[in-house]
């Protein structure tokens, strides 16, 4: 049908001199349309909107030809059966929301052409202004939208171009050198654009140059015919037909949008920034430390703490607190490993008197410090290892080696010293007023506390080892200038023999405590049926013990402070019936009995004074100085005279265990010395009790029934038990056990393998494994 | 603690503790990984014994005691061991049988932490959430009555001045008279803040000059970092990357011999100087450098021997007075490169800011002024400086601000603020609010380490434990087994990352303004606030 050749119908824009405004014209261009016209011709004064929503002609197609100046919107919202023809330029938004409309310009078109269209056609036989071709959409159940320019395009062509075909002919453009504008396609999503000269770059994030396909450039040619025709250009159609001039812009999946061309970081680093700033980049100068990236886990030196098995390194609780210095822990590892008789004759190193001492009348403060002790579990029970250790055999002694030690008291302290020097093949002489060596262990210690076979079986050993010089008179200073000049050194070990006595009215009616267990050890004391003991320590429940033993009955003793009595002696004192009370000061002793500062009388027999001893230092050369009635000594017993060296109660009043430390200590600076060299100091410490785990043992066991039970239940703080907890629990397999020699062993965490998490520390039953800050990196 | 062992005064239990290690028995593998890991040695394996009464149903048999041993995970609840909350055990744990919670009870660590006398230091931040950059709103939407931005579509110019703006008169006189004109450098709002090289380890730093150069290079963004008073490499001193370099000098004058020796090598200038006063982090207070930090690197850097601390004193020893600072070391660090290169101070914030900025505006010299408030900070501190100590960053610049539009030099002299923007992670919400508050650009130090390099630092006071170089992320440790952790590129991609994010959201709050090509300083009338009092404060819309 060709509708041109129908009569037209014609409207005016303007009406007896006065313009329609845009409703007026709409209004009768719809009317014509429903009253059937169908090819409509109309004079346009600017009214916008002219030529859409023409649906009233039903399937007929509608020809509208525009002619003078039309508004905005030409075409908006155009409807499939529309053609409209505007016969000049036409001003902004040509075919918004078209619908299906053709609409030919024969002119320019301003701003906004096809903004939004979504299905027609559109062809402009000029330039195209700015945001041409944007929002368009293609609904897949209509072919897609058209654009069509003869020249260019203006600014911001196609943004959010969602759908559609645009072509740009770049023919008589407005910009020769860009006709596609400033900044086209930014969020171009959809639909391509065929354009033919130079343009100056578009979005590349939303779109991208491809080859123009055969079925395109067909479809190109074919349409830019039909173009051509519509705006009456065919003559150009083959200068336009050049496939080498013509490019095609589509728009990015949404896929290829992820994909932002720019460099990668690592391509940067080694093309930038290196390149600006030298191998190793920034520091690369100053450092030759690796900086490259490691994981979180690291084994070998890249491990920030390193574990570290430090076996033996602090000393076990048990022998820290033993004055004597004895490695309990040690004697025990050998008894489960089964070497029960080195175990037992490994105390003589340490001490004359492991039975006696150990076994029987210590306070074992080993027991008291053992680690056990503190969740509330038994200790190792070690009197039962002491009392075994009466069978133990004195190594072979070595050759006298010509050093002479001259060891004035034959006490515990003095046997001690001479023993430990005697081991070490020094000539060790022991003068002293008694008989028989042994001092307050033969002339103090009540027979109820140990034994009597036991004492002589151990003394014997001694005497059997060591040479005595029985004295028949009390040694003078000029007697002590002699022996310093015979002996290499000089021990003092005299202890304190002389009882302190209160100053009071009565005092010759005091028996000291020291002569009345000498008495009674003899079984010849004598006491009233009252007897008030005046200081409630050791000693005097010692007296208590003994005065009951040896006929009191009724037995006070008095203190002016807490009784500092403990352990056994305080236990069989109570358990005789002992009255302790404290605080009271003595006033007088009478006949009666003890008078007390607040008047009161305590009746007694016999008033024995038990407030301690003192040594008698008659003899003592100017050179050795003492204060308050002891001799001072420094940390290895040495006195002021270097050649002398004091020990025991001469020093300090203790327990037997601290005089016998004493002497031992005294002979490895004695011996030191001989030897030329620094006196050893031990400089170990003790292990922290935190680092030793008990979970493993059972907190409801009670007590120990053989040496063997004792030794599986010790800890052995500090000393590795070969257990094997720490190579089960390595989670990297790293711990081994490697052998030294035949005898020694140690343990080892593989770098290559540990990872530092120290978990062997945590698990160590021992508290051996240790984890430490790794050496810094260089 | 065993059992049945002593408590002392600072005896504490897991409940005390601010950080509870929650461990799963049944999930554990015992692989050694989290405590491998645990910066702060919080746990260890433990030894437990397990017991079980058998007991016979219808008590036929006597019962007996069964004890078994097992082995697990163990917190330490000794202060000098309470677990920092990084959740590192978390992090390598395989089996996700471990994990760090926050108390439901209030700290009492917190009254331990002051061992041998001394107070609590720790690295980081304020640790008070919260804060009034976050209920500022950007009410000013253009609906038909500006021209409506699109974000996405629009051209913007986010660039800001740093330098001294002359008046156009003035400015027109000097070049007709072809005088001396103070340098202005036009760069992106958003700087990164001095942190030092010695603070921050040397894979951090690298990696935050890596991004700030690929954005200048690649992305055509001019983004400006600055050194931190820790001196400078000279390789960067010697390479044109120093442009996007601002150099700070400190009362600690660190690394400077390097720097000066330099200057006949430099190809470029530096974008600018900055003379550091005062710091958010510890506003008043010097730093300290611990000798163990100092080593060889950290050493040539800054031009001292190793092994040696190294502090910085809160105040520079010569200077007395701001009239003394401005004159003698604005005008020294303008000669040092003929005075092309601008220099400006920074502050703390302090209710004397002001003061200093009225005497800088009428110095010419003076560049701008930098204000870092209480709320942020990345450096080593005491707790108390942390805390409480310092200005808010919201009224300081706006009292600033006013200030300048009352002399009538509002646009001359450029205003940075720094101090918790982005704490919460509104990073570009809060820039926006005190650029239109009145700042001109935006210093930002904490939320680049949390964002950039997963700090773990948290207002909740989690980890924070910078000062003690364990950074358990390997940011600011000199420790190589820790900072190796940490990879220079992806802190670069992080960088580009946040700039990139940061660029759009800026524009999503600047387009609804009607604002493309300048940045809104001190555009107040499009920002309101739900607080009466906050509102009449900062002279700006209260709204609900």
């Amino acid at each position: 049908m060709d509708i041109q050749n129908q009569q037209s119908y014609w409207i005016a824009g303007k009406e007896e001199g006065r313009r329609l405004e845009s409703r007026g014209l709409e209004e009768r261009i719809q009317q014509a349309v429903s009253e059937g016209h169908h090819f409509l011709k109309v004079k346009a004064y600017g009214q916008h909107g002219i030529g859409g929503r023409l649906w009233r002609a039903g399937a007929e197609p509608v020809y509208l030809e525009i002619h003078g100046s039309p508004g905005q919107r030409v075409g908006s919202m155009g409807f499939p059966n529309t053609r409209i023809e505007v016969m000049g330029p036409a001003s902004d938004d040509v075919g918004w929301l078209n619908a299906g409309a053709e609409i030919i310009l024969h002119g320019h078109a301003t701003n906004g052409v096809a903004n939004a269209m979504a299905q027609g056609k559109i062809y402009v036989a000029g330039n195209v202004g700015a945001r041409a071709m944007t929002m368009t959409k293609h609904n897949p159940h209509f072919d897609p939208p058209e654009l069509w320019a003869l020249g260019s395009m203006g600014d911001y062509f196609a943004e959010f171009m969602a759908g559609g075909i645009a072509v740009v002919c770049g023919y008589d453009t407005q910009d020769p050198d860009n006709i596609l504008g400033y900044r086209p396609c930014v969020g171009m999503v959809g639909g391509k654009i065929f354009f033919r000269g130079p343009h100056k770059g578009f979005s590349h994030v939303d779109a991208k140059l491809v080859s123009i396909e055969d079925q395109d450039w067909e479809w190109l040619v074919k349409n830019l015919r039909v173009f051509l025709e519509k705006i009456h250009r065919l003559s150009i159609l083959g200068q336009l037909s050049n496939r080498e001039q013509w490019q095609l812009l589509v728009a990015r999946g949404p896929h290829e949008k992820a994909s932002k061309p720019r460099r990668s970081m690592s391509a940067f680093r080694q093309e930038v920034w290196d390149k600006e700033l030298g191998t190793g980049g920034l520091i690369g100068d100053l450092t030759a430390l690796d900086r490259t990236p490691i994981p979180v886990i690291t084994t070998g030196d890249l491990r920030r703490f390193v574990p570290v098995w430090e076996n033996r390194k602090f000393v076990p609780p048990c022998e820290a607190s033993c004055p004597t210095g004895i490695p309990v822990h040690e004697r025990w590892r050998l008894i489960r490993e089964g070497r029960v008789d080195e175990a037992v004759d490994m105390a003589l190193a340490y001490t004359p008197f492991p039975a006696t001492v150990c076994g029987y009348l210590c306070a074992n403060l080993c027991m008291q410090a053992c680690t056990r002790q503190r969740a509330n579990m038994v200790a190792v029970d070690v009197k039962q290892l002491g009392k075994a250790s009466l069978d133990a055999k004195l190594p072979e002694l070595p050759a006298l080696a010509g050093h002479r030690i001259g060891i004035i008291g034959g006490g515990p302290a003095g046997i001690s010293v001479a023993w430990q020097l005697r081991q070490q093949g020094h000539e060790a002489v022991i003068f002293d007023m008694e008989k028989t060596l042994g001092g307050k262990l033969t002339s103090a210690i009540p027979k109820t506390r140990i034994p009597e076979a036991i004492l002589n079986a151990e003394l014997e050993r001694v005497r059997k080892t060591l040479p005595h010089v029985h004295l028949h008179q009390r040694l003078t200073a000029d007697d002590l200038k002699e022996l310093k000049a015979d002996y290499d050194f000089v021990v003092i070990a005299v202890g304190a023999n002389k009882p302190r006595i209160l100053p009071v009215p009565g005092k010759e009616r005091m028996i000291p405590s020291i002569d009345f267990l000498r008495q009674s050890r003899q079984d010849s004391a004598k006491v009233g049926k009252r007897v008030v003991i005046i200081g409630a320590g050791n000693v005097g429940c010692d007296v208590a013990s003994e005065a009951h033993r040896m006929g009191a009955e009724d037995i006070t003793m008095i203190d002016v402070q807490e009784p500092a009595s403990f352990g056994k002696e305080r236990e069989d004192a109570e358990a005789i019936g002992a009255k302790f009370r404290w605080p009271v000061f003595t006033k007088a002793v009478t006949e009666e009995g003890v008078e007390l500062a607040t008047g009161e009388l305590i009746p007694a027999g016999t008033v024995i004074i038990s407030i301690g001893d003192q040594p008698d230092l008659d003899f003592l050369p100017e050179t050795v100085t003492t204060e308050r009635g002891f001799i001072v000594v420094n940390d290895m017993f040495q006195t002021t005279d270097p050649q002398i060296f004091a020990i025991g109660d001469t020093v300090r009043l203790g327990l037997l265990t601290d005089a016998i430390g004493a002497g031992r200590k005294a002979a490895r600076a004695i011996n030191d010395m001989l030897a030329g060299k620094q006196p050893r100091v031990d400089t170990r410490q003790m292990i922290d009790y935190s680092r030793i785990k008990l979970e493993y043992f059972d907190p409801r066991s009670m007590g120990f029934g053989d040496i063997e039970e004792c030794a599986d239940q010790c800890a052995s703080c500090g000393a590795c038990r070969d257990c094997g907890v720490c190579v089960s629990i390595c989670p990297q397999g790293a711990i081994s056990k490697h052998e030294k020699g035949s005898e020694d062993f140690e343990m080892v965490a593989d770098p290559d393998r540990c990872i530092g998490c120290g978990f062997c520390a945590g698990a160590c039953p021992c508290g051996i494994w240790n984890l430490v800050v790794n050496e810094p990196l260089a | 603690m065993s059992s049945n062992g002593r408590i002392a005064p600072s005896t504490l239990s897991v409940k005390d503790l601010p950080w509870q290690i929650h461990w799963n028995k049944d999930k554990c593998t015992l692989c050694g990984h989290c405590t491998a890991v645990c910066p702060v040695h919080a746990i260890e394996l433990g030894v437990y014994r397990k017991r079980v009464v058998e007991t016979s149903v219808g008590l036929k048999e006597a019962p007996s005691n069964v004890y078994q041993v097992y082995h697990g995970i163990r917190q330490k609840t000794d202060p000098a061991y309470a677990c920092v909350g990084c959740a590192m055990c978390n992090l390598v744990c395989p089996n996700d049988c471990i994990m760090p919670f926050r108390s439901d009870e209030a700290d009492k660590l917190k009254y331990h932490i002051n061992r041998g006398g001394q107070p609590r230091r720790r690295g980081g931040r304020r640790n008070v959430p919260g804060g009034i950059l976050d209920q500022i709103k950007f009410i000013r939407i253009s609906m038909l009555t500006d021209p409506a931005l699109d974000a996405g579509r629009h051209e913007f110019e986010l660039r800001t001045l740093l330098g001294r703006v002359l008046p156009p008169e003035e400015d027109l006189r000097l070049l007709n008279e072809e005088g001396w004109a103070p340098p202005v450098r036009e760069i992106y709002p958003l700087i990164i803040g001095g942190m030092s090289f010695g603070a921050i380890s040397p894979n951090m730093w690298e990696g935050l000059q890596m991004g700030v150069t690929y954005l200048n290079e690649e992305l055509g963004m001019p983004v400006r970092i600055g050194t931190g008073e820790g001196g400078c490499p000279p390789r960067l001193l010697r390479s044109r990357f120093l442009k996007y370099v601002i150099l700070q000098i400190a009362s600690g004058y660190f690394g400077w011999d390097e720097i000066i020796r330099d200057i006949p090598e430099m190809k470029e200038d530096p974008c600018a100087i900055e003379i550091k006063y005062g710091q958010g982090a510890k506003p008043g207070d010097g730093g300290l450098l611990m000798w163990h930090k100092v080593d060889k690197l950290i050493a040539a850097i800054r031009g001292v021997p190793s092994g040696v601390s190294l502090p910085s004193p809160p105040t520079h020893q010569t200077k007395y007075s701001i009239e003394e600072s401005v004159a003698k070391m604005i005008q020294a660090m303008y000669m040092a490169w003929g005075f092309r290169v601008p220099v400006y101070p920074k502050i703390s914030g302090t209710t004397t800011a002001v003061a200093v900025l009225n005497n800088l505006s009428r110095n010419p010299y003076a560049a701008a002024l930098a204000i870092d408030g209480e709320d942020g900070g990345t450096g080593a501190a005491y707790n108390v400086s942390m805390n409480h100590m310092g200005h808010p960053i919201a009224s300081n610049i706006r009292d600033c601000y006013l200030n300048l539009v009352k002399l009538g030099k509002q646009n001359e002299i450029p205003l940075f603020a720094a101090g918790g923007v982005g704490k919460n992670g509104n990073l570009a919400a809060n820039a926006a609010a005190l650029i239109m508050l009145g700042a001109s650009g935006i210093q930002v130090g904490k939320y680049i380490m949390q964002a950039a390099a997963g700090c773990l630092g948290s207002e909740s006071d989690r980890c924070n434990i910078c000062n003690i170089g364990l950074c358990p992320k390997g940011i600011t440790s000199q420790d190589p087994r820790l900072y190796r952790r940490l990879d220079p590129e992806l802190v670069a991609e992080r960088i580009v990352d946040v700039f990139l994010s940061f660029d759009t959201e800026l524009k999503k709050i600047m387009a609804p303004l009607g604002r493309s090509t300048s940045l809104p300083i001190g555009m107040s009338d499009a920002i309101g606030i739900n607080d009466k009092a906050a509102a009449e404060r900062l002279e700006i819309r209260y709204v609900v």
